[in-house]
């Protein structure tokens, strides 16, 4: 194409900056991370200057339980993910390939509930994780954080599932196969992308968790990574390079999954379907 | 509907067998939202009508309005300050958070940018970080004196004369809030939105090139009116988010100073786990989401509707 | 449509009954074991009990927890096992409120002395001042941190540690103020001050906004929050007297003398006293014990630093009490063995360790035994212990607080006079207290 250079230039100067002011925190971050005995802040001409050192990330690697909490929370999140995208997609596929009756109805209550702030539902749903004998157990987490994470991953699959042409369906069930099958053979597979997106979502939400993981979990050797960092946050004083070598162990994780399902990101989601309107 | 017009006990008959056949899937779900998030917003409206015990086994009296009316009764109107700062936060936040999604999303969709993939992925990086980590870090990018990295940049380009302490002022502070919100969430709708360009037909374009549109009138003709669909959704989204404002501001102000920059959600958390007000912070929420609700009523109704993706 | 709402609505209710009505009935009877405990227990023949205690130290004070404290405590009580959970502080308070309300919480709990009652009222806490041997506890440690865990003339905690603050100088900038010794009176402060100003330098500590900051002044410029038994404000927060205390530290800021961490600025107080620009803060001990035991700290706080009374006002040197008490709470399954930790820990020996970690102990025995060679800062904190004050004991002391200290700080941000902001306080705390 034949656009004229000085159009190309201002385009990448934009993306250019624009990439800059959503990464420059972080490289400030890391550079932050470098300073040992930060219980003051380092001042900008100071951070600039810094030497890049590891200190600080092998002092937290072996500091409150870092470790352990980090596998622990590989594992919480992992079947929390799995678990969501399972129950959501299960969920939205119902919603939006049956007609029953109160559907919309049920729906739009869904929908009320995720406008209702929700800080302080965490004492009832703590009292019925314990009357079913499962405080201190990842279990409970788990039913927490599925059925919380329900409606707004249904809301987000179910008009995904919608636009999936009913005809495809036919091949199913011209060989006999039923509700299930379809579910399988051609939802799931036709929306890998906006699962993908939804795995993204659901991971680094559970992924950051404490409030209710601390809650949930008595016992210190079941925490979580989230707890961990936390407990870098003194009540006295605040070690911001602990803190930040911290959070960027625990970013590489989410960082990593992003990447993987990045590809599937929903780019290709919006088929013709999606424009109708 | 042809259902009306079928015998009453018939029609029973098909909704029942509808049931019976969705049940297998949605089963799991509606139990679970029933049992983890619906239950609890019944107490909570349940709580909103009585003196809060926090003892297992002893009861809660009922006080019928007390704890609405309370609400309206304090001499710090700290409801009222917490509703206008979350309606500010909407009126400020969706708007710039949507105008910038579209923008950066239709630049790296040029079609002579390379590596969209990689820009998608640093616009994006936000959003996938913990919101107590980025809490954190603005307020340390926000620190106050010359020390602070947005004071020492904005000193030496000579746009202060002297640094601004971010959070002890209304004004700085709600902006310092508003910078943290929309930079930790615009990457969403860039990455929606640049999904939502990628499926426009290319058929559509080309036909706008043959009635010779220029750039400018591609942009308004063709890309405008498709992205209308997926904008609502955005929209939802983006005014859900503005009102839900609480890590935004429970991390970085606490709702100071002097409760100024209270929003809802995060005046809720603190009645009940500071103040032990249960039932305020119950009627509170229950007053929130019904006001949320109507608000975003009419577009909910079309989202039932709709096919977004 | 409608309709099809109604008949959702009614399924819906349904689930949720049945999941209420399960919850009931297996909620009822309070002793009954919860899974965990029992395989816990049936682990060992009988008698070995565990008790689960909260704290929320730090990690130089965990570290002699574990070491020094835990093993001592279950060689001499063999039958009973110390489980010990570090909590982190940020929402601290909704951890507590979780788990009574889902009758989990553990058996014993550190908790700041300023819940103590709060809680207390909620009916969350065991009475301890029936128990057994309660007498000989309270007769053995200090009486004004013992003061923090009464609640309608009962006790509900005995005080772990206590502490203070005190008037922390920079050496330098001390000097340079024209003074060799801390200043002895507020008027001596405020000069020193002034003779800093015009480096750009501030000289007067009041550390933050809260009453916790602003207390020590208030109170010794001749300032007072309530009456003797804590049941009047009115006629005391908003005597002349105080308000006249709160017009003082109103000039001092506005003269440019008060640290900027006042109002939430930086640097923050430990950080401007390091670098010169602050001559004084105000603060506990526990940033000596982190200061010296973190290895990459260059500052050595004992040498730079120079610590002292709180300067006298009008009111004298009053400072404020801090600490801890320790708790058990009204549905610990093992109340016994917990009240059997709590004597053992308010004990001298205990209590002597913990000095170690910088506590400052409530054991009277135990603080006269300190070795000031080998804790050469806990001194201060000590004899300024005698002229420090609780805040108000009292169950709504959290919500005075929060007016409390609103009104300071509209009073020192300038948005009302001191007198209006104290009579708006009273106005409204005593709509709290008498509720």
């Amino acid at each position: 194409m034949r656009t004229p250079w000085m159009t190309k230039l201002a385009v990448y100067a934009i993306l250019v900056a624009g990439a800059l002011l959503f990464v420059f925190p972080f490289i400030y971050m890391i550079l932050t991370s470098f300073f040992t005995a930060t219980f003051s802040l380092p001042r900008p001409e100071e951070v600039f200057s810094v030497t890049p050192n590891f200190i600080n990330y092998q002092v937290v690697w072996g500091k409150n339980h870092f470790a352990q909490y980090f596998g622990n929370s590989m594992l919480l999140t992992s079947v929390a993910m799995l678990g969501a995208l399972l129950v959501s997609s299960l969920t939205a596929y119902g919603f939006a390939r049956f007609s029953f009756p109160g559907k919309e109805g049920v729906f739009r209550l869904f929908l009320l509930t995720m406008m209702i702030p929700s800080v302080i539902n965490i004492i009832p749903q703590f009292i019925i994780i314990k009357n079913m004998g499962l405080v201190n157990t990842y279990a409970g987490l788990w039913l927490v954080y599925i059925a919380t994470g329900v409606v707004g991953n249904m809301f987000f699959l179910r008009g995904f599932f919608e636009s999936i042409p009913r005809e495809l369906e036919e091949s199913v069930l011209i060989d006999g196969g039923g509700n299930w099958r379809i579910y399988w053979n051609i939802y799931l597979p036709l929306s890998l992308p906006a699962m993908g997106t939804l795995a993204i979502f659901v991971f680094q939400a559970t992924w950051e968790e404490y409030f209710l993981a601390l809650t949930i979990i008595k016992s210190e050797a079941l925490r979580t990574l989230p707890i961990a960092i936390l407990m870098f946050n003194d009540k006295y004083a605040t070690n911001y390079g602990q803190i930040f070598a911290a959070s960027i162990i625990a970013l590489l994780p989410v960082i990593l999954i992003y990447i993987a399902f990045q590809k599937k990101f929903v780019q290709s989601g919006f088929n013709e379907g999606a424009v109708k309107g | 509907m042809t259902q009306a017009t079928l015998p009453r006990k018939s029609r029973f008959r098909t909704g029942l067998t509808q049931w019976l056949n969705a049940l297998p899937f949605v089963a799991v779900g509606l139990v679970g939202v029933l049992v983890f998030v619906v239950y609890p917003m019944i107490q909570n409206v349940k709580v909103s009508f009585q003196e809060f015990n926090i003892l297992p086994g002893q009861n809660s009296p009922w006080v019928g309005w007390d704890n609405y009316r309370s609400v309206f009764d304090d001499p710090n109107d700290k409801f009222m300050i917490a509703l206008k700062n979350t309606f500010l936060n909407v009126a400020v936040t969706v708007p710039i958070n949507w105008f910038l999604a579209v923008f950066f999303a239709v630049v790296i969709n040029t079609r002579f940018v390379k590596m969209k993939v990689a820009f998608r992925t640093l616009y994006y990086l936000p959003i996938v970080t913990s919101w107590i980590v980025v809490a954190l870090l603005f307020k340390y990018l926000f620190a106050d004196g010359s020390g602070g990295f947005v004071n020492y940049v904005l000193l030496n380009v000579g746009i202060l004369s002297e640094p601004i302490a971010w959070k002890s002022h209304y004004w700085s502070a709600m902006i310092m809030i508003w910078l943290f919100h929309i930079w930790k969430t615009v990457g969403w709708g860039i990455v929606i939105y640049l999904a939502a360009l990628q499926g426009i037909p290319r058929d559509l374009y080309e036909a706008a090139d043959m009635d010779g549109a220029s750039a400018t009138g591609k942009f308004f003709r063709v890309t405008l009116p498709m992205l209308r669909p997926i904008t609502v959704f955005v929209l939802i989204n983006l005014v859900n988010g503005a009102f839900g404002f609480f890590p935004q501001v429970y991390f970085i102000t606490a709702g100071g100073p002097m409760n100024q920059t209270q929003v809802i959600p995060s005046l809720i958390y603190m009645e009940a786990f500071k103040h032990f007000h249960f039932g305020e912070a119950a009627a509170m929420g229950v007053m929130m989401g019904l006001l949320v609700f109507a608000v975003t009523y009419y577009q909910m109704t079309k989202i039932g509707k709709q096919r977004l993706f | 449509m409608k309709k099809s709402l109604s008949v959702v609505l009614a399924f819906a209710l349904t689930f949720v009954l049945a999941a209420c009505g399960g919850g009931n009935n297996e909620g009822a009877p309070s002793g009954s074991a919860s899974p965990s405990k029992a395989s816990e227990s049936s682990a060992k023949p009988a008698e070995k009990v565990t008790i689960e205690y909260w704290h929320t130290y730090s990690d130089s004070e965990e570290k002699v927890l574990l070491e020094k404290i835990k093993p001592k405590f279950e060689t001499e009580h063999p039958n009973i096992e110390l489980k010990l959970t570090r909590m982190p502080y940020e929402g601290l308070k909704d951890q507590v409120i979780a788990a009574v309300a889902g009758d989990a919480a553990p058996d014993l709990m550190r908790m700041d002395i300023i819940w103590v009652p709060e809680l207390a009222s909620k009916g969350a806490l065991k009475k301890l001042s029936d128990l057994p041997g309660f007498d000989d506890v309270k007769s053995a440690v200090f009486d004004s941190p013992m003061q923090t865990n009464i609640f309608k003339g009962e006790y509900y905690g005995v005080p772990l540690n206590t502490n203070t603050k005190v008037a922390i100088y920079n050496a330098d900038t001390l000097k340079e103020a024209g003074l060799d010794q801390a200043p002895a009176t507020m008027d001596e402060l405020v000069q020193a001050a002034r003779n800093l100003k015009s480096q750009g330098k501030q000289g007067i500590g009041v550390s933050s906004i809260g009453a916790w900051g602003v207390l020590p002044y208030f109170w010794s410029l001749g300032g007072k929050v309530t009456n003797d038994d804590y049941t009047q404000v009115d006629g005391y927060l908003n005597s002349p007297a105080s308000i006249e205390a709160l017009e003082t530290i109103v000039s001092w800021n506005n003269e440019g003398l008060v640290i900027p961490a006042l109002l939430g600025g930086e640097p923050g107080s430990w950080d401007g006293l390091k670098s010169g620009q602050y001559m004084m803060i105000d603060d506990g001990p526990w940033f000596f014990s982190i200061l010296l035991g973190d290895a990459e700290n260059t500052f050595n706080p004992l040498d730079k630093t120079v610590r002292a009374q709180l300067p006298a006002g009008p009111g004298g040197s009053i400072s404020v009490v801090g600490g801890e008490n320790l708790v058990s709470f009204a549905n610990s399954k093992h109340p016994e063995e917990a009240w059997t930790f709590m004597k053992w820990m308010l004990g001298k020996e205990p209590q002597q360790i913990m000095v170690e970690a910088g506590m400052v102990p409530t054991n009277r025995e135990a603080a006269q035994a300190i070795d000031p060679g080998q804790n050469p800062y806990i001194g201060t904190f000590i004899e300024q212990l005698n002229t420090a004050l609780p805040r108000t004991p009292i169950p709504q002391w959290g919500e005075m607080e929060t007016i409390f200290n609103l009104s300071l700080e509209k009073a020192i941000r300038g948005d009302q006079t001191a007198a209006d902001a104290l009579n708006e306080a009273v106005k409204q705390i005593n709509a709290i207290l008498a509720k």
